[in-house]
């Protein structure tokens, strides 16, 4: 299974010889928030709120998260309802809940700033109440990407670091007040006889196995760069991440580094109680990988599935793991493809749908009970296409199980908001019940 | 089940007379009961974080005096629980009663570790749960144990809410006609262990209430306390060894 590092970065920059515009990823939808996050939303979500990367003569040109109205019996279903602008352009990329969902944490990959928004006082208005800016001087880290709740706490999944600002990075823990906990470094040994290459990008909690998977992408240098320069630069191609490391969660200690290929980015557990596997998708290489716990306990990663036509590069970006598990979205970005896979074979998913929702499609969230779906177009500022192509929007849609229907469509260009990125829903409060304003 | 367990039960599933109208609704994020499907790593092998100061207040003991909260957050290894003694729902508070009973089972059985423990259950509900009323729970909690069990309310909804807002401790708050908080709407299983020294060191959500986890980190704090390391069941080569990980 395990193959050199440095083949398969050769075989990667071979592939995207010829790639003008290609794009990183996110994780987003109800069904792949924190394990340990209260709140679920199981019925209808009233809103969306869209982490949005600010554009230089668009609007006011800042980063903002921007909510949209999306419960159907509402007079302003499918409309731009707020917007709360940060006052500075630093690559919005991710957003995560703390653990009592009522506060949303934004990063910036470019300026590493997070931006910490009340959404539980009133989720229909968020707020900013803190702006945490001390990520590179107390961690050495930068690129601020996975915002996932610990009890109390917020791991943050990095891309970077300050020193160099390559791909070696790690993970930084924060409490919920905003102090800076602790650190912990991607491995670049050997752990498990195989080597780590120090790249970070998703985190992923299995709390019934102890374990935390995280994944790897590319750092600063290559994602704040054109991308149409990287893929003409075979220096930088060899720059991206080709493992998934398995971790000690208790003692957040890595346990072994799996050899994945391609820069494997989010990774979603399967849900269901008793299930030992999880998912990730491969960009650079077109692949579903499955990571699954072998009898003796430890853990392997297997590719089981091919997505779209590697050879045409479609960039798979964002996946969506359904709450029983059996199924995933995934967006590929440059053909602009929205996937379903059936799942029910985690070892042989079977591609049983497809739909072009795009110019270019980065993200997809969907709803606890599966029935809408929403998708959003932007990868990273310097990695969307350019022209016509740059199309920025939010769409909405109803899958009724063999096909998505368009139920609504926000033009981020047309509204002057920028380029729409990470999704998270909210709901309101039950009526006679307020909320503490913990920010008071 | 012993009989204390059945009784404690009992009161914590609000069948000794509480009023229907009290009863809390159930925890809206949370569907099943911990799972655990691993071996935990030994005591002393990791080091907990420090994640924030237990915060301070001035709240009630069962005999209605005011006490100061830090007083029961520091001296010994705290494990604080926020319940209603009279909450139903069924992987909520009794959950965390029978997962208090088991670590309590396990720091027994670890010698010198019991001087060093204590349990701390506040109050969520100050106006059902009246000094007396947690006299009568920490009567029945104490009940055939030398563990400190000590049971904490306030004397308002008003004073309450800092505790729970610093702790991180999610609620809602129900209103009454007139506007005026009622009572709180527990949103969220929360334990937190707490050092000697009144710093939060872990912090147990439904997916984390696992009896031999906390027993590990409990011990694992034990550890930390040098001078009174020496009390630990360990044989001394091993504790020697654990201490080296520790330093």
């Amino acid at each position: 299974m395990y193959r050199s590092r440095i083949s398969s970065r050769l075989s990667i920059g071979g592939l995207l010889v010829g790639l003008i515009l290609a794009g990183s990823t996110v994780w987003s939808d109800e069904t792949c928030n924190s394990p340990y996050m209260s709140g679920l939303i199981k019925g209808q979500e009233d809103f969306i709120h869209v982490w949005t990367l600010g554009e230089k003569g668009l609007g006011n040109g800042s980063d903002k998260l921007v909510t949209i109205d999306v419960n159907p019996s509402s007079t302003t279903y499918g409309k731009v309802i707020g917007s709360v602008s940060v006052g500075a352009r630093g690559e919005a990329h991710h957003m995560g809940f703390t653990d009592d969902r009522k506060y949303l944490w934004a990063g910036g990959l470019d300026d590493s700033k997070i931006y910490v928004f009340d959404v539980g006082s009133n989720p229909g208005k968020p707020r900013v109440v803190r702006t945490i800016t001390d990520l590179p001087t107390k961690s050495g880290f930068i690129g601020p990407h996975t915002f996932y709740a610990l009890p109390g706490r917020v791991l943050i999944g990095n891309l970077s670091n300050n020193t160099d600002k390559g791909g070696v990075t790690g993970l930084a823990m924060y409490n919920n007040k905003g102090a800076f906990i602790a650190k912990y470094d991607i491995p670049t040994g050997t752990v498990g006889g195989v080597k780590g290459d120090g790249y970070g990008y998703d985190i992923a909690v299995n709390p019934a196995k102890n374990v935390m998977l995280t994944s790897s992408f590319t750092g600063w240098t290559n994602y704040m760069r054109s991308l149409n320069d990287v893929v003409k630069d075979p220096e930088a191609m060899k720059h991206f991440g080709s493992t998934v490391v398995v971790w000690d969660l208790k003692s957040m200690k890595p346990t072994q580094v799996l050899s994945v290929p391609g820069a494997p980015l989010e990774i979603r557990w399967a849900l269901a109680p008793g299930q030992n596997w999880a998912v990730t998708a491969a960009a650079l290489t077109s692949k579903i990988w499955l990571i699954k716990q072998n009898p003796a306990g430890t853990w392997a990663a297997k590719e089981v599935a091919t997505i779209g036509e590697p050879s045409k590069i479609p960039l798979p970006v964002d996946i969506s793991i359904t709450a029983d598990g059996k199924g995933l979205w995934v967006n590929t970005f440059m053909d602009g493809v929205t996937h379903y896979f059936d799942l029910s074979d985690p070892e042989h998913p079977q591609e049983t749908y497809q739909k072009h929702t795009g110019r270019q499609v980065n993200m997809v969230s969907q709803s606890w009970d599966g029935k809408r779906v929403y998708i959003t177009s932007s990868l990273l500022s310097k990695w969307d296409k350019s022209g016509a192509d740059n199309e920025q929007v939010l769409r909405g849609y109803r899958w009724d199980g063999h096909a998505l229907t368009n139920s609504f469509e926000v033009d981020f260009t047309k509204e002057q908001l920028g380029r729409p990125h990470h999704m998270k829903f909210t709901a309101k409060p039950a009526a006679q019940v307020a909320f503490v304003d913990h920010a008071k | 089940m012993s009989a204390l367990s059945l009784k404690a039960l009992a009161v914590a599933a609000g069948i000794l007379g509480v009023p229907a109208a009290a009863l809390p609704a159930v925890d809206p994020g949370v569907a099943v009961a911990p799972r655990i499907e691993f071996t935990p790593p030994r005591p002393g092998t990791y080091r907990l974080q420090k994640i924030q100061p237990a915060t301070d207040a001035t709240l009630l003991d069962p005999s209605g005096r005011p006490v100061r909260l830090s007083a029961d957050t520091t001296g010994k290894i705290t494990l604080l629980t926020f319940f209603y003694t009279y909450c139903a729902d069924p992987i909520g508070c009794p959950l965390a009663y029978r997962t208090l009973l088991d670590v309590r089972a396990g720091v027994g059985r670890v010698a010198g570790l019991e001087q060093r423990v204590r349990f701390l259950s506040v109050s969520l509900d100050p106006t059902i749960d009246t000094p007396a009323a947690i006299g009568n729970y920490r009567d029945m909690v104490s009940e055939d144990s030398t563990l400190e069990w000590d049971v904490l309310t306030a004397r308002s909804v008003r004073d309450l809410l800092p505790v729970l807002e610093d702790f991180g401790q999610d609620v809602s708050v129900e209103q009454a006609a007139d506007g005026s908080a009622r009572r709180t709407v527990h949103h969220m299983l929360k334990m937190f262990l707490i050092d000697h020294t009144g710093m939060v060191r872990e912090i147990y959500t439904l997916a984390f209430l696992q009896p031999e986890v906390i027993l590990n980190d409990i011990e694992t704090l034990y550890l930390e306390e040098k001078p009174r390391a020496s009390r630990s069941r360990r044989p001394d080569h091993l504790r020697s060894k654990i201490q080296a990980q520790i330093d």
